[in-house]
């Protein structure tokens, strides 16, 4: 080792595999005292399952963790926090109801049996101070502070702990570019401390400004850290996509017919300026930005589940009435949800009665289900999706998240959809699943429906569409087809724009 | 050495079978417990195996279970419990007696007396649908009903004069009651509804995930009015057959049934969560709880320990249910 600092965190040969995927593979890993690592990687890279590993919440099939040069057995959350880990986590652990100060000593180990209030405000007060807080009052209730200042109350709870190594997860995904800075200069304030950041993101912004070094992951394996200082944006966009894309994506078709839908003049909440897009037969229309730029908020609103303030929505000429989600369906719009467990899949039930959910009207007569006719339309759904039809009766709470997610767009096929809409279409789906839903995307595409996508994930959306629409921020930023796009240019418009305006 | 060892050690197929074997025990708990009650019954009280000890328990479970039955609608569509039964009840077997007196026709007065539970079963869903908490709102109903029962009657009994309103009662077939020749009609009636129906379907679906559910068309509002319609036709007839049974109501009758029907969807396995379970499940809960309470009444057991140990046994057969469906789910 020719360098001179003391390695705070080793991780040498860690490999974990799902069944036949294989999320991390011989990965090696290091951190120093008192620097920046940035985790950068595209979604399944690895990056989130080295973190899972280092805090405890997943045990690895191979490897080895030092600390400090002594070896640690991770075995669980609570071994990690004791090996001085913490995680600030994309999901905040406060209780709203309760104050700052009392959110402070909420869970932590060595908070006393009784709260006196007039001791946790004045404990609240210096470690407020760390993070930039110290304008709160710690008897504010957390439910009134902003989501930034929520940010920052976490990462003060983990300061709480007194941790060596802090691992945040995203912590500026769902904030703002004034707020960020807040939480940049609280990251810094941890570094010079000594404690030692490892910094998961998707903004390459951020990278450049607070990072030591940086880790990329690709395909589950991780390459050697590099010093930013040796780095510039597009090298690091090379890093992290430079993959054979050809075998995922399905090929693209060659002419576009008639528009199936085309949106005139509307208006969502949360999009400035009115929507006008449109998607003709054979075309994929891909909408891309990051968490909150609005693509998502544009697909709830032709589905019909999010209200629309004005303009009209047209199918084939005809104008849609989008009051409700039912109409929706019923002028034969199927929506799949960016979430999958929380609104797309009923878990406990079947994979048939997930299947056929939607449809089951259709299927009905007199309000008696056909049930020869649902389980001979599930069957057709499920082998079109590559769903095992011997395995129609197995709740889909104990699929694994690729066949989840065939489910929960699958079961769409049963209402003879005209157009398709999906957010993040493959979430959490291993790479054999993501293909299979590409293709069936495609030959539904080809088929006539009008398939609209929206994810924040570029690499997805440059291999899948035809047409790339970006949004930052609420506005729609750029709008061509797929071909005049290269993937670093669409990273960058979408997480860089920041960069290019300031 | 940090070399951590796989410990995932069951395969799929393994995790298959042993779901199925949590499932098997889940459905098969209850029925080999009742047997075992049976059994225990029949060698610790005298007589039990007597025609007249079999049709009293029998007859009990049909009051309790219909009303269970319908309850597992809304359970299953994910709105928690009525408890508003005894007062629903009541109220419909004082509508039974009186319209009965003044029309001098049995059918007539069970169809008012249905009517008006459906009346208020529908209200209450419109107001659940709306998106209130079901336990609040059946709750406060209940207590309203109870009131305006109370006030109608000026807290009396309401006496059955003629003979003609026992009918539904004293009807028998085979020397078996007719209240249980109709609890296992509408126990078999709920079961088709709930399988072969799209309402049926929908009250399901909308209690396994209320969010899927809407985003895949389902109405929350039509649905919910519909498991608390399926909920008081229960009721309804329950009232009816209880009015004709004992001849008289009053308001303050049948003070234990809320509990006894929330004790018979819970045992009986329908997951208070909604989404899974059955009207059977809970036809057979029902049955459970009404042959425990039997038997320690001719043990000669008084009423307060009696409750005492229906609630112990209710809890430890939840918590044994919950864990059960815990290591299925896994």
């Amino acid at each position: 080792m020719k360098n001179q600092v003391p390695l705070r965190l080793r991780a040498t040969g860690i490999s974990k595999s799902y069944g036949a995927v294989s999320a991390l593979a011989d990965v090696n890993f290091e951190l120093r005292a008192g620097e920046v690592m940035a985790l950068l990687g595209e979604n399944g890279a690895g990056k989130s399952t080295i973190v899972k590993v280092i805090s405890g919440l997943i045990a690895p099939d191979h490897g080895e963790i030092t600390i400090d040069g002594e070896v640690a057995h991770i075995a669980s959350v609570r071994a990690s926090q004791e090996a001085g880990i913490a995680v600030v986590q994309q999901e905040f652990s406060t209780v709203g109801t309760m104050s700052v100060a009392e959110n402070l000593v909420l869970g932590q180990s060595d908070a006393p049996g009784w709260w006196n209030p007039r001791l946790l405000i004045e404990q609240a007060k210096p470690i407020l101070a760390r993070v930039g807080l110290e304008d709160i009052d710690p008897r504010r209730l957390v439910d009134t502070l902003s989501i930034a200042e929520m940010q920052l109350l976490e990462i003060a709870r983990v300061l709480a702990k007194d941790a060596k190594i802090v691992i945040f997860d995203e912590p500026t995904a769902a904030l703002s570019d004034a707020e960020i800075v807040r939480v940049l200069d609280a990251v810094k304030r941890l570094a010079s401390e000594g404690r030692s950041v490892i910094y998961v993101t998707h903004r390459l912004g951020e990278v450049f400004e607070i990072a030591d070094r940086v880790t990329i992951f690709r395909n589950g394996r991780s390459a050697a850290p590099h010093s930013v200082s040796d780095l510039t944006v597009d090298l690091v966009v090379e890093r992290m996509i430079g993959r054979e894309l050809g075998h995922l994506y399905p090929p693209r078709s060659q002419s576009f017919g008639e528009p199936i839908l085309e949106t005139m003049g509307l208006k969502v909440p949360g999009i400035q300026g009115e929507i006008n897009l449109a998607v003709r037969r054979g075309e994929i229309l891909g909408l891309t930005g990051q968490l909150g730029s609005g693509a998502s908020e544009i697909l709830k609103a032709i589905s019909g589940v999010a209200d629309v303030l004005a303009g009209e929505v047209y199918l084939d000429g005809a104008s849609v009435d989008l009051r409700g989600r039912r109409r929706g369906i019923g002028a034969g719009i199927a929506y799949c949800s960016p979430d999958r467990k929380k609104d797309g899949i009923f878990s406990g039930l079947s994979i048939q009665r997930n299947l056929s959910s939607p449809w089951l009207r259709r299927v009905s007569l007199g309000g008696f289900v056909k049930r020869a006719q649902e389980t001979s339309e599930a069957t057709r759904s499920a082998s079109n999706f590559a769903i095992d039809t011997d395995r129609l009766n197995a709740l889909v709470g104990t699929l694994s998240g690729g066949n989840q997610q065939k489910v929960a767009v699958g079961k769409w096929l049963g209402i003879r959809p005209r157009i398709l809409l999906v957010e993040e279409p493959t979430r959490g789906v291993d790479i054999g699943a993501r293909a299979e839903i590409y293709a069936q995307l495609r030959r539904l595409s080809d088929s006539g429906v009008g398939v609209i996508v929206a994810s924040s994930d570029t690499n997805e959306i440059l291999g899948l569409s035809d047409t790339v629409v970006t949004y930052y921020r609420g506005r729609q930023t750029a709008n061509k087809p797929v071909q005049e796009w290269t993937e670093p240019a669409l990273v960058r418009e979408v997480m860089h724009r920041e960069v290019q305006e300031s | 050495m940090t070399i951590i060892e796989k410990t995932e050690a069951l395969t799929f197929q393994d995790r298959a079978g042993s779901r199925r074997a949590t499932k098997m025990i889940r459905d098969w708990a209850l029925p080999i417990l009742i047997l075992m009650v049976f059994l225990v019954a029949s060698v610790s009280v005298p007589e039990f195996y007597k025609f007249e000890t079999i049709r009293a328990i029998l007859l009990a479970t049909s009051i309790i279970g219909i009303i269970a039955v319908g309850m597992t609608a809304i359970t299953l569509s994910g709105n928690l419990f009525s408890l508003g039964v005894s007062a629903s009840a009541v109220f419909s077997g004082v509508i039974y007696i009186w319209v009965g007196h003044s029309t001098g026709s049995m059918y007539i007065a069970a169809l008012a007396a249905i009517a008006a539970a459906v009346v208020l079963g529908i209200v209450q869903g419109f107001i659940v649908g709306l998106g209130l908490n079901a336990v609040i709102v059946t709750l406060a109903a209940g207590s309203i009903i109870y009131g305006v029962t109370a006030i109608m009657t000026k807290g009396e009994v309401v006496q059955a004069e003629s003979a003609s309103l026992e009918g539904f009662a004293t009807f028998q077939l085979f020397g078996i009651p007719l209240p249980i020749y109709i609890f296992i009609l509408f126990t078999a009636l709920a079961w088709f509804l709930t399988e072969h129906t799209l309402i049926g379907r929908n009250v399901h679906l909308l209690g396994s995930n209320r969010h899927t559910a809407r985003n895949s068309g389902i109405s929350t509002m039509g649905t919910t009015i519909w498991a608390f319609t399926a909920f008081s036709l229960g009721i309804g007839i329950a009232g009816v057959l209880q009015a004709s049974q004992m001849h008289q109501i009053q308001a303050d009758n049948l003070s234990g049934l809320t509990m006894d029907v929330v004790a018979a969807v819970l045992v009986g396995g329908t997951a208070v969560a909604g989404g899974d379970g059955s009207p059977i499940k809970s036809a057979i809960g029902a049955l459970f709880i009404a042959t425990i309470t039997q038997v320690m009444v001719l043990l000669g057991i008084d009423q307060g320990p009696r409750y005492f140990v229906l609630g112990v046994v209710v809890v430890v057969l939840v918590i044994v249910l919950h864990l059960l469906r815990k290591a299925g789910a896994r």
